[in-house]
């Protein structure tokens, strides 16, 4: 027997947990037995612990309510099982997972309480460390949404405040969201647009032909379109030009398949525009008016001048003439340029004999510039569809400014050939030459290269207008120059089909 | 060309003093109007074998007057030759009924040629 306990107690001293037996019936329930590990886990030795009360451990930290509730268990005669701070011996805290069982005797009444005792503070230390881990988490989280929501007011304020409409459409074409630039702009509520087909917003007011097309046919074959213009007269705000942009978002996620607008109210600008084109067809008349007087007037001097009268004096009044018809064509290109810009000018479109037009073009320049030999070769026999008066103000100015810039020498090639199912005419001159810089931007508006400017001057749109001509005419218009050697200027212009 | 006579309408006396010197140095004889809303009454006075007609005039514009030529009896086909500085005056100048069109500024002998084609 005294075997077996020695036994029973050698093994509760090799118990990892701490282990006490306290007796239920001397009075404050002292404690008397503790093992090994008791004695390690508190700090104190065996002869320190055997009669105190449990509560000795909790050294201060007396308002812990576990203790009313292991109080209540004992007082009940129950089990229990409670995490409680700790004091060792040491004054160093630690956290004990207790767990309390009450001993009966035969006749019922107890006799002992068994606690056993494991030290968690590590655990608890790492569930603390997960707490604040967590806490700091959210913190984190909570930071980045305050982020994620001060940028979506930064910029929903950026949307709200640029100056174009916005929409924002479903699939369905339905208006997800529209910034306050385009309720002003067409005079609608929130209410009246958010969630409404686009199509069926403000009386089908925006069931346009072209937005159909745009949205149903162009945009999903070509996205993003840019810069569409659509003209559309609005029941209650009267015709709007306007320039759509828009893309879908083809990229998976949320946003999937919804489809953004931006809508550029291009009204006014096309009024400043028309008002700017009124404004150079009027002052350009007024300026032809007293010029027509004048060059009138030198024709009757010519006409009248007297018999035998000097060269000088006819040299004179030639110059005069050929100075006001500069000025005539200055005027004109003045308007052209204007025109050209605004996309307004028109075309007259005829078939014509291209060998024709050079011919005479060629006739007319080679009588007023005798001092230059003109020659032209090739034929084509084409007949081109465009118009011909600004195909032969092209040919004048290739014509002329090969005169222009060539005074050391004294003849001009004119060659045109068939290249495929395009005429090919080039205007070849052995005079200054271009430099490679300057080669990219003769065809600019109001480009002058910077060496020209005072020997020949000029106001630098007559190769800007014979380029945009030729690309009206869906041709090109390139050169080819050598400083020294000469100039090529080349154009095609498609030949008329069946012909 | 000797008989013939020519009426010249423009609201710009310089231009109608250039015209003026040319035709009857070409042996015509010549009237001028510079004001477009007497043209008709003129014409029904002086009876002219032709007209030079400006496009851009205050008060009754040449096309207005081409019109109101060619609608009105007795004088509906006197040839009308316009004189316009406008990019697209030959445009209304032909939409209006006019015989022929020289764009401002003109070639004497242009004006003088085309008169006599419409003389003959």
């Amino acid at each position: 027997m005294n075997n077996n306990i020695e036994i029973y107690i050698q093994a509760l001293n090799s118990a990892n947990c701490g282990i006490i037996i306290t007796d239920n019936l001397q009075p404050d329930n002292p404690i008397v037995y503790c093992n090994k590990a008791f004695e390690n886990i508190s700090g104190y030795s065996h002869d320190e612990i055997i009669g105190h009360n449990c509560r000795f451990l909790q050294s201060q930290d007396r308002s812990q309510p576990e203790r009313q509730f292991i109080k209540d268990s004992i007082k009940q005669g129950k089990d229990c099982r409670v995490e409680i701070r700790n004091y060792k011996k040491n004054g160093n805290l630690f956290w004990n997972e207790l767990f309390i069982s009450p001993v009966k005797n035969d006749d019922g009444i107890i006799t002992h309480f068994i606690g056993v005792q494991n030290d968690i503070t590590d655990r608890k230390k790492a569930e603390h460390e997960l707490r604040e881990e967590k806490s700091s988490v959210e913190r984190k989280i909570q930071e980045r949404t305050k982020e994620l929501v001060d940028n979506e007011a930064f910029l929903s304020s950026i949307i709200q405040t640029v100056r174009e409409s916005l929409l924002v459409l479903d699939a369905d074409y339905r208006v997800l969201s529209a910034n306050s630039h385009f309720l002003n702009s067409f005079k609608v509520t929130t209410e009246d647009t958010v969630g409404k087909i686009l199509f069926e917003l403000g009386n089908h007011q925006w069931d346009i032909d072209t937005l159909r097309e745009l949205l149903m046919k162009i945009l999903p074959t070509n996205n993003p379109v840019i810069d569409y213009e659509v003209e559309h007269n609005f029941p209650h705000i009267g015709k709007k030009v306007m320039l759509l942009n828009a893309y879908r978002i083809e990229f998976e996620g949320q946003y999937k398949d919804r489809i953004l607008i931006a809508i550029e109210d291009i009204t006014e600008k096309k009024e400043i525009d028309r008002r700017k084109d009124d404004f150079l067809s009027i002052a350009s008349h007024e300026l032809k008016t007293p010029l027509t007087t004048i060059k009138g007037l030198i024709q009757l001097l010519q006409r009248m001048k007297p018999d035998g009268s000097s060269e000088k004096y006819n040299e004179t009044l030639h110059k005069v003439s050929v100075y006001v018809d500069r000025l005539n064509i200055l005027i004109s290109d003045l308007l052209d340029t204007s025109k050209i810009q605004s996309g307004n000018i028109e075309l007259h479109l005829d078939p014509f004999e291209i060998d024709k037009t050079i011919r005479d073009t060629v006739d007319n320049l080679s009588v007023s510039a005798p001092n230059h030999t003109i020659t032209l070769s090739g034929t084509t026999n084409a007949t081109i569809l465009g118009d011909e008066l600004q195909i032969s103000q092209v040919i004048n100015n290739l014509i002329s400014n090969a005169i222009k810039y060539s005074p050391g020498s004294d003849k001009v090639e004119v060659y045109i050939n068939r290249v495929g199912n395009f005429v090919k005419v080039s205007v070849k001159d052995f005079g200054m030459g271009i430099s490679s810089q300057d080669k990219s931007k003769v065809f600019d508006r109001f480009y002058r290269a910077r060496d020209i400017q005072k020997k020949f001057p000029g106001l630098g749109i007559g190769l800007y207008i014979s380029h945009e001509i030729i690309a009206n005419h869906n041709g090109t218009l390139w050169v080819e120059s050598e400083v020294g050697e000469g100039s090529t200027f080349s154009f095609t212009l498609p030949i008329m089909k069946n012909h | 060309m000797n008989n013939k006579k020519i009426m010249v309408c423009d609201d710009d006396q310089g231009i109608l003093d250039v015209l003026q010197m040319l035709l009857e140095s070409e042996g015509f004889t010549v009237f001028t109007e510079i004001n477009s809303t007497n043209l008709i009454k003129q014409i029904h006075i002086d009876d002219p074998d032709l007209i030079l007609l400006d496009l851009w005039m205050p008060l009754l514009s040449g096309d207005q007057v081409l019109k109101a030529i060619r609608s009105t009896n007795g004088i509906k086909d006197l040839p009308v030759i316009v004189l316009s500085a406008s990019v697209d005056g030959d445009d209304i100048a032909s939409d209006a009924g006019a015989n022929d069109f020289v764009a401002k500024p003109f070639d004497l002998d242009v004006i003088v040629s085309k008169i006599k084609n419409l003389l003959v």
